[in-house]
């Protein structure tokens, strides 16, 4: 239960952390033409937006790292590939993008993908390593 | 050629970063408190591990590096191509991390992989 709070947790974060990121950059660069590098470094700096969005992200990986201290790598990486899945549709019905019929695919592969590794468990040792680690628990 | 080498130098330094810094949290041990002060020790003793370090530096690099390949290759064929970074990682945890893949999290990672390639595609 806490790997699945900590990991919808990171989710959330890199996904609006990164539509926010998204935002604030396309706002910063359309802010006018002919914008030097350095007035382009002042406006991002400026940006409570950016600051936003980069907290997130920092708070994204910081959940990563933590889920990383229980659970296998090998779980924890292709769960959190979600966020794909969550981009689309936050793309879809809040920025109103149109998903080509290869993204709905590639988005429901995903989606039985994460499936499937969440059902193998949070945290799998190797038979052969059972005796020198003892037996495998699932966090509370 | 020159885009070859570059992702190739993505993915396995992405998966080495991950490696890395898992091997460091679990140095660590698991984190189970939500004390302020409690957390901030264990963010200090995250912080001076050799391995969390070196992490980050082989997570900076593959960062870098996918920046730099960008600037000459295309996001729809960069994307696709670094996806296979999640069979790499799987492959290395259950090798240098002795992690027990089964089949089911074998082919639910190849899903993700295939997955994250289609969902890159234009």
């Amino acid at each position: 239960m806490k790997t699945a709070i900590v990991l919808i947790l990171a989710i959330v974060a890199q996904t609006a952390g990164g539509v926010i990121l998204t935002r604030a950059m396309h706002r910063v660069s359309a802010s006018g033409p002919d914008q030097t590098i350095l007035l382009l470094a002042v406006k991002t700096i400026e940006s409570p937006a950016v600051w936003l969005g980069t907290a997130l992200l920092i708070g994204f990986f910081a959940l990563y790292a933590a889920a990383l201290s229980w659970a296998d790598l090998s779980f924890v990486l292709p769960a959190t590939s979600f966020g794909y899945v969550l981009n689309v549709a936050c793309g879809h019905y809040f920025l109103h993008e149109t998903i080509s019929p290869t993204r709905w695919a590639g988005s429901v592969l995903i989606f039985v993908g994460v499936a499937l590794v969440s059902r193998s468990g949070v945290r799998a040792v190797d038979p052969a390593f059972v005796e020198l680690a003892g037996p495998a628990k699932e966090p509370e | 050629m020159r885009t070859a080498i570059m992702i190739a130098l993505v993915v396995l330094a992405g998966s080495t970063g991950d490696l890395l810094i898992t091997k460091g949290m679990r140095q660590v041990g698991e984190i189970t408190t939500m004390r302020l002060t409690e957390l901030a020790g264990m963010l200090r003793r995250i912080a001076g591990s050799r391995h969390f370090q070196l992490g980050i530096l082989c997570m900076a690099v593959s960062f870098f590096a996918f920046l730099a390949v960008l600037s000459w290759a295309d996001l729809s064929f960069v994307v696709p191509a670094t996806s296979l970074s999640f069979v790499i990682t799987t492959g290395g945890a259950k090798l240098f991390l002795k992690e027990h893949v089964s089949m089911l999290r074998w082919t639910g990672t190849l899903l993700v992989c295939l997955g994250v390639a289609l969902i890159s595609l234009p």
